[in-house]
């Protein structure tokens, strides 16, 4: 066995998958505010990514300005999406929500491409596209600057949590009803949580953009960062950084010794396999709250 | 009964409830909870006790309900239109039925979250500490999971969050569902403390009417979505029609009674 | 005013649980039947293929995906890949000489025993849970359609299936193919609507309101959930065969990708869950809102001479299908069964103004 082609895969693994930690923070953060599992996060990440370019191709902005025009737009939306697709949804069951946020991502992904077209553009995002070697480990310099980033995003939203709004916002996720009774905010609190998840869809677009170009296949980032979300346990966002990292590495290094044998195509494989066992074997995740059930 | 005079914090007229657009919940409520006092609101199962409750905390709308026609007064202010939110910084609380508390944080979060955003650290304490004062049993689980804590602590813990509002009129449903009739008495001492010292007028929704009407100044009794008697405690209690529908007989000789159906007088 | 319940009154428990409780709708359900079968001569030979026929088979699988969405109440995100089992069990069959009314048959056992696989998962989970295992299950069985070159023929290959022969007969003009369509809609059609009085429809009901409950009155839930899962695979790949055979004539992976899952699920969702006629409407609506939308658009911009770029051109109507998606849940989350119960209570009341319940 060569160790370092395996040491290699992980650690390229471990920092890919917490980039798609970044896109599952974003699920958590509005699975945890409201009980809605957001199918059209994949949407999300690529409207944010060509938002980036919108403001740099069209207006002619610099990057660095790009960047936080685009998420600030982003935040606008999120609170759009919110009060106008799903807020007369709430309290209605789970299906319609799926459904709802299912339509969505046809519809984002859709009227982008409209408004786009469907050809691949390049994410330019200044960083050095040298090799790193670490070590006799070569990695991308991209890769790392993402990791890092997804690493302060999971830190700030942990401190927001321990707030009285962030308790609020948790209290919605359990209890709508009883969570107007008391006279929460129910919908500016949902709304704040999709603007805050559209704000790092933003970021999250913008790196993935960087590695592998904005098209539609940023979309297709939903299964992935969906499958660390559940991983993780879906209300927690510790988990999502610890899932990421190890779906990351599996998904690297089955896929990079079992690639040569099935000719190609099996990190879809992987992923989805992930799904299914966890949701099989421990449903509530690495570190999600186990439902309390009183009957 | 002895200020007549002044006008109601909270008054009902006519307020008739939809639900989606075809079912006629509640037709024709009218109430008054004067300040400072303990009404009741009595009925069987499904005559829109908790219909009017919604009515009047904003909470219809989460069940696909509507008021159609009818004013709801509070203090002066006609409150129709205006969202849970917006009626809860006026000081209208509803405990909801069946205990909902947020089960996946700890009593103290539940505390925490019903205070208002504005409301100070100093003064969130105090009220936790008021909250915890009244409820001496939730203070020792302060960091339980709300979740794993029993019926009526969950209860407790219903009307404590309640509290953390800093309310002016209290509505609860069904305090005592579920629950044994020690706890049921404990539960309404606190209500009644509540009532005397915090100056809270209370508006409760009772199945068990004999406990209810102990603790009460004046009831209402609702049947088929329309209030059909009003009086105070004592008199209802003395009403032959509620002792034989809703508080139960007693000490009936069943083979004394005629062998008719009584009919519900008010009915006709 | 057509309804007209206040005449109608069931004395007996057969009456009561009557498929129609009021004659006016079933007459309008005898008429429209044979409304249906009069349809090749009444409309045209392009609108029958084009439409009523995708219309009927599509139904169909809709309908099964609601047997187990909306009467069972166990979410399925991976619907498609059931109906793919089947179609191409079916095609595979007929093509190596099995007669088609055995193939389809068989088309329905093979779906049967892949989607009860999914039944595995809600023994485990219900609800979001459910949802995302049959999303997964989908990409496998996706994954595994085009990478088993027996199944698939080879990467990015695709099947013809033989031309349609039932008890000796040979299928080939448009009215057969339409009514071998027509048939097993029907057939499911009346499958689901007595589904709701019999033992099994109130025993799924029991177990849609809250499983464990209805364990503890008796109803085995695991045991209920698996037939739902079965019954509803059996009509998506006999569904699924009848598509290929009747319509598609040519078998590939993409046309049952996740994509087309989402697709049955927007119809059951749109139409109502637990509605037959909403699953009709539903499908209807789902299956000609892009093309009219992109007609619409086509027709716009040669009308204004505007200069909209092909590629716009090509994604706009996906943006219409996922907005009238998000449209039907905001304007009446329940479906379109929703508007016509609530039409039907109405006219029931008229002229009084409420249906007190």
């Amino acid at each position: 066995m060569d160790w370092i082609l395996f040491l290699e895969l992980a650690a390229n693994g471990a920092v890919t998958g917490l980039l798609y930690a970044m896109v599952a923070i974003s699920i958590v953060l509005i699975f945890k505010s409201s009980a809605v599992p957001n199918l059209a996060q994949g949407a999300l990440v690529m409207v944010g990514a060509y938002a980036v370019l919108a403001f740099s191709d069209w207006l002619g902005l610099p990057m660095w300005l790009a960047i936080p025009a685009a998420m600030v737009f982003m935040f606008g939306l999120g609170i759009g999406i919110e009060r106008h697709a799903l807020r007369r949804l709430a309290g209605q069951p789970i299906i319609m929500i799926l459904m709802m946020t299912l339509g969505l991502d046809i519809f984002l992904r859709g009227i982008t491409l409209a408004a786009f077209g469907g050809s691949a553009r390049r994410m330019d995002l200044g960083i050095s596209d040298d090799p790193l070697f670490v070590g006799q480990i070569l990695m991308s310099r991209v890769h790392l600057t993402g990791a890092a980033v997804a690493l302060m995003v999971f830190a700030a939203l942990v401190l927001f949590f321990r707030t009285r709004r962030g308790i609020r916002l948790r209290a919605i996720s359990n209890d709508y009803v009883a969570s107007w009774s008391v006279g929460i905010g129910v919908e500016q609190g949902v709304a704040l949580s999709w603007a805050l998840a559209a704000v790092i869809s933003t970021i999250a677009g913008v790196f993935w953009g960087a590695v592998q170009g904005v098209d539609q296949s940023l979309s297709l980032l939903l299964l992935k960062s969906l499958t660390v979300a559940v991983l993780g346990g879906l209300d927690s966002l510790p988990g999502a950084i610890v899932a990421g990292i190890l779906l990351g590495v599996l998904e690297s290094v089955v896929s990079g010794y079992l690639d040569p044998l099935v000719g190609g195509g099996s990190r879809e494989l992987v992923v989805a396999v992930t799904l299914i066992l966890t949701v099989l074997i421990r449903p509530h995740g690495l570190f999600g709250d186990r439902s309390v059930e009183r009957i | 009964m002895t200020t007549a005079s002044a006008e109601p914090l909270l008054s009902l007229r006519n307020v008739e409830v939809v639900y989606d657009n075809v079912s006629l919940a509640v037709s024709g409520v009218s109430l008054d909870v004067p300040e400072g006092q303990l009404i009741a609101l009595l009925g069987a199962n499904g005559a829109g006790k908790s219909t009017t409750l919604r009515s009047i905390s904003g909470l219809l709308q989460a069940a696909r309900g509507k008021v159609t026609r009818g004013e709801i007064r509070y203090a002066g202010q006609l409150v129709n239109t205006l969202s849970p939110q917006d009626r809860v910084k006026l000081g209208i609380v509803q405990v909801l039925e069946g205990r909902h508390v947020f089960e996946q944080l700890t009593t103290n979060e539940n505390l925490e979250a019903a205070c208002p955003v504005e409301m100070s650290r100093a003064e969130m304490r105090s009220a936790l500490d008021r909250a915890y004062t009244f409820f001496p049993r939730l203070a020792e689980r302060r960091n339980a999971t709300s979740g794993y804590l029993s019926g009526g602590e969950q209860q407790m813990l219903a009307i404590a969050r309640a509290l953390m509002t800093r309310p002016r009129m209290l509505m609860l449903d069904e305090p005592s569902l579920g629950l044994s009739p020690m706890l049921t008495t404990e539960i309404f001492s606190i209500i009644r403390r509540i009532n005397r010292e915090e100056g809270i007028s209370v508006l409760l929704v009772e199945q068990n009417a004999f406990a209810a009407l102990d603790l009460v100044s004046h009831g209402y009794l609702i049947e088929s979505g329309r209030v059909v008697m009003h009086d105070t405690a004592t008199a209802m209690k003395n009403n032959p029609d509620i002792q034989e529908f809703y508080l139960g007989g007693h000490g009936v000789n069943f083979r004394d009674i005629k062998h008719y159906r009584r009919r519900k007088r008010w009915l006709t | 005013m057509f309804y007209r319940l206040s005449g109608v009154r069931h004395f007996s428990y057969t009456g009561d649980r009557s498929l129609y409780r009021i004659p006016f709708e079933r007459n309008a359900a005898l008429a429209l039947l044979a409304a249906a079968i009069l349809a090749p001569w009444i409309i045209g030979e392009l609108t029958l293929t084009s439409l009523v026929q995708p219309w009927l088979i599509w139904t169909s699988a809709a309908l099964g995906l609601n047997l187990v969405v909306g009467w069972a109440g166990q979410l399925h995100l991976g619907y498609a890949a059931v109906m793919g089992v089947g179609a191409y069990a079916g095609t595979h069959a007929a093509r190596s000489g099995v007669p088609w009314e055995i193939a389809i048959v068989l088309a329905g056992f093979a779906s049967m025993v892949i989607g009860s696989v999914f039944s595995i998962a809600a023994l485990r989970v219900k609800g979001l849970y459910l949802a995302l295992t049959t999303l997964a299950m989908q990409f496998v069985i996706d994954w595994s359609i085009v990478h088993l070159s027996v199944v698939s023929g080879g990467a990015l290959a695709s099947l013809r299936a033989p031309d349609m022969s039932l008890l000796g007969f040979e299928i080939n003009g448009t009215a057969g193919l339409y009514y071998v369509a027509l048939a097993w809609c029907v057939l499911v059609t009346i499958f689901m609507m007595n589904l709701r009085r019999s033992a099994l429809g109130r025993a799924l009901m029991a177990v849609r309101e809250k499983d464990y409950a209805a364990e503890i009155i008796g109803v085995r839930s695991f045991v209920f959930k698996l037939v739902a899962f079965a019954a509803s695979s059996f009509i998506a790949g006999v569904s699924g065969a009848v598509l290929i055979a009747t319509y598609y004539h040519i078998v590939t992976p993409d046309q049952f990708s996740t994509q087309v899952s989402i697709q049955v699920l927007a119809m059951v969702i749109v139409g109502g869950l637990g509605s037959i006629i909403g699953t009709y409407l539903g499908t209807a609506l789902i299956l000609i809102m892009p093309g009219l939308v992109a007609a619409l658009f086509h027709g716009a911009t040669e009308l204004f001479d505007l200069r909209i770029g092909v590629e716009t051109l090509a994604h706009l109507p996906n943006a219409a299908y996922g907005a009238l998606i998000m449209g039907c849940l905001l304007w009446e989350p329940l479906g379109l069964g929703r508007l016509y119960h609530n039409m039907r209570s109405y006219l029931i009341a008229w002229p009084f103004g409420y249906l007190k319940k």
